[in-house]
């Protein structure tokens, strides 16, 4: 157990990290490893989605079909949804949360590191499946959308072993979900150094224990419906086929009692990046920790109780009930941006990469915020819903959001987890790019889905006043496309010729800032005394401590 | 200007003002709806965004605000700090409340709407049935033996062609026997899935005479991209004529 002590001892630092070979990486169970490679992997899974949306873009830079089939185009808009969801956002926010979770706690590893690694290679598995079943599967690749309704995925429409593979590695992804949310759970419970109080735990974990509860409660239900789909199509049931008696809609409920939950899932934890990166570049704490973490609870309760609102033009849900409780969640929400803009009042503001990505988060997410309180409203989304004012709403919230976190935590955390700083000026790039091609990729598609264009169509009619507005839309993702390779070689420059980053280079506010860069295997060598929610900032000015 | 220029944090502010205002012509984008229920929910859609521009203004412009007010300068050392502190009660109360406040009147009026768009008439003029299929539309004017279906064939970009009477109840009854499609026509600002095993009613009263697209508007297999058909909105006494024309007939486009 860790002892605490007024002033921090650092822990001896090897004066280069040891690089570890293969066979470390297939059997470590340290939490830092498992992250790391969580993180890896994911961001290998944005390259393959992304590419998959530069051939969709492509497709639909013009009238016509240009590129792709119809099959090939429904199993590339499929692909990409399922990547992007299952196996780049949510594990890259659960591979954060197990590299930094123990450091922020103080404890010396997750709760059960070997239970950790087959999260990671449940994870892992079931990237392969999905993507198998996209590209390599006989008979045609999984092409239902990643929702896979009903009667559309029942083996008598898409007969193909493809969607049964997407069926089995969503279903490993689940269980990597729920095996890491009890580790993240126990591990918050039950093993944090003496004076972190839940009250001192930083927003980063606080944001994971609601996203780990959220994962518990709504995947379950997931794997019971791709469970009985399994069943309708391999063995004969009839649990969601019309044909034998069965109702497509219960899938419908079942799938978004995860899909609606799982978007928080995916938030949730670029929420808790930004909020640990807002108070370090304002050099103040953050404004309102208390009413922060019951606003995130908040958002965590309502979250199960909204599914319906995907379903509001099935005519068969209540829909003000559902309505309600949608708007009843842009409260908390709301709450949190005055949380960030009061942080950053008063403050000494700067502007390095970070900073920069966690602005460009609050300016998009605020888009996506205030489309989500219209498609709240019943009536606006018997127009807008299934149009691509609503892809272009969901990308504002899960790209313009989520991927800004990644990239902020990026930024942020690579220093901690190598030892080495990234290149602000090509991180400032790297931003300023995604940003704008960010915003001239799917500004135009909320000008298309209102004047009628579905989504998930590989050709649309011209004099429809599609043309324009899908072009500049497709020169946003090449734009982004190059923002995100320079990206890459930012951390290949970095990587090969290393500025060495001490071990708080930003003057950082939690735990993991008081130890070396990288930690050491067991994170502590004596754990700094805890009397604020800003132990590594205490340290450093001790004239403020409370 | 230069001066803006030089600082990125406001370019991206300008930026983002620019388009906002640029997409700030009276309608928003939307189409005005060519139906009562449509014009209905124009309204309702122009209140949300008056709202919403307002809302999201203020929000930009306190960080807006923040970022320049509050931004490091030259003259602060490396480890200037802000003022340190950690809230403001009364504060937090204030813009918690405020934001219940907007959405309980936003929903009233939501909900509100909802209830005259969903409502259904006791006398249509005029029943539909329109049944979707992969990948096409078979319209039934019951009470008149007419019927319009879409070409087998697959790829034909205008579909089946439909008339409907200006100002005059139309009642649809939506039906699938496969998979799950979407009965959509962007100018009448609506939708609303057909799902094997359910049948959904709804009405539309045609305000404004003209041919608007329609489409499916809910993923449905390979030749989903082509499910579309045409609404033409007539006066009632052409629409007559028009069904005359084709009785006792199934008319494939």
């Amino acid at each position: 157990m860790s002892t605490t002590v007024d002033r921090p001892a650092a822990a001896p630092t090897p004066a280069e990290p040891p690089r570890p070979g293969p066979v470390s990486w297939l059997t470590t169970t340290n939490h830092k490893d498992i992250g790391f490679m969580y993180c890896v992997t994911a961001f290998a899974f944005f390259l393959i989605g992304g590419a998959l949306a530069d051939l969709l873009r492509t497709e639909l830079a013009e009238p016509g079909r240009q590129v792709l089939s119809n099959e090939a185009y429904n199993t590339t808009f499929t692909i990409h949804g399922t990547v992007m969801i299952f196996l780049f956002v949510a594990p890259f926010g659960a591979g954060l949360g197990n590299y930094l979770i123990p450091l922020q706690i103080g404890a010396p590893d997750m709760a059960f590191p070997r239970l950790n690694a087959l999260s990671y290679w449940c994870f892992a598995g079931g990237g392969l499946l999905v993507l198998l079943s996209g590209f390599a599967a006989a008979g045609g690749g999984t092409a239902t959308g990643w929702t896979a309704y009903p009667p559309l995925s029942e083996g008598r429409l898409s007969p193909s072993i493809a969607t049964d593979l997407w069926i089995l590695g969503l279903a490993l992804v689940a269980v990597a979900t729920l095996l890491t949310g009890i580790n993240i759970l126990t591990t918050v419970f039950l093993m944090r150094a003496p004076g972190m109080t839940m009250w001192r735990v930083p927003i980063f974990t606080w944001n994971m224990i609601v996203t780990s509860i959220l994962g518990l409660v709504a995947f379950p239900p997931a794997v019971a419906a791709f469970g009985l789909l399994l069943v309708d199509r391999r063995v004969g049931g009839h649990a969601f086929d019309p044909l034998g008696g069965g109702d497509p809609v219960i899938y419908q409920h079942l799938f978004w009692f995860l899909g609606h939950p799982e978007v928080y899932i995916l938030i949730l934890p670029f929420f808790g990046v930004i909020t640990e990166i807002i108070p370090v570049f304002a050099r103040k704490p953050l404004f309102g920790y208390l009413g922060f973490v019951l606003a995130t609870l908040a958002i965590g309760a309502l979250s199960v109780g909204v599914w319906a609102h995907h379903m509001f033009t099935t005519g068969v849900v209540d829909n003000p009930f559902f309505s309600a409780m949608t708007f009843t969640i842009a409260v908390p929400t709301g709450v949190k941006f005055f949380n960030w803009i009061g942080t950053m009042w008063g403050g000494k503001i700067r502007l390095a990469t970070p900073m920069l990505f966690s602005i460009g988060f609050l300016l998009n997410f605020l888009i996506g915020g205030v489309t989500g309180v219209l498609l709240a409203s019943a009536p606006i989304d018997f127009q807008v819903a299934d149009s691509y004012f609503l892809v272009s709403h969901f990308h504002y919230t899960m790209m313009g959001g989520a991927v800004f976190g990644i990239f902020a935590a990026i930024y942020f955390w690579y220093p901690k987890m190598t030892g080495a700083m990234l290149r602000e000026s090509l991180g400032r790039w790297v931003f300023y790019l995604l940003f704008f091609g960010f915003n001239l990729t799917f500004w135009p598609q909320f000008v298309v889905g209102l004047r009628g264009m579905p989504r998930r169509i590989v050709d649309y009619a011209t004099g429809l006043g599609f043309d324009t507005p899908n072009l500049v839309s497709t020169i946003g993702a090449g734009v982004m496309t190059v923002a995100v390779l320079l990206s890459l070689a930012d951390l290949w420059i970095s990587r090969r010729r290393r500025i060495p980053a001490g071990d708080d280079p930003w003057g950082g506010s939690s735990l993991e800032w008081a130890t070396t860069s990288p930690p050491p295997e067991h994170n502590f060598t004596t754990v700094p005394r805890i009397r604020s929610a800003r132990p590594a900032f205490d340290l450093h000015h001790p004239e403020l401590e409370p | 200007m230069r001066r803006l220029l030089a600082r990125p944090s406001l370019g991206i502010v300008a930026t983002i003002a620019a388009v906002a205002l640029s997409a700030c012509s009276s309608s928003f984008g939307m189409p005005r709806g060519a139906s009562e229920q449509g014009r209905d929910i124009f309204d309702l859609w122009q209140v949300f965004m008056i709202t919403g521009i307002v809302v999201g203004a203020i929000v930009y412009g306190l960080i807006g605000w923040s970022l320049l007010r509050y931004r490091r300068k030259g003259s602060d050392d490396d480890e200037a700090l802000g003022r340190q502190f950690h809230g403001h009660v009364p504060l937090e109360v204030i813009y918690t409340a405020i934001p219940v406040v907007i959405v309980i009147a936003l929903f009233s009026m939501s909900f509100r709407t909802e209830e005259r768009v969903g409502n259904l008439a006791s006398d249509p003029v005029v029943t539909l049935d329109a049944e979707a299929f992969a990948w096409g539309w078979r319209f039934t004017y019951e009470g008149h033996d007419v019927t319009v279906v879409s070409d087998p064939s697959g790829e034909s970009v205008t579909g089946p062609e439909i008339a409907l009477p200006r100002g005059e109840i139309v009642r649809v009854v939506l039906t699938s026997d496969d998979v799950i499609h979407a009965f959509w026509v962007p100018d009448f600002l609506f939708k609303r899935d057909a799902i094997p095993g359910h049948v959904n009613r709804f009405d539309i009263t045609p305000t404004d005479t003209g041919t608007y697209q329609g489409v499916c508007a809910e993923f449905c297999g390979l030749n989903h991209a082509y499910m579309t058909f045409r609404v033409t909105v007539m006066e009632p006494d052409a629409f007559d004529r028009w069904l005359a024309e084709r009785r006792g007939e199934e008319v494939a486009t």
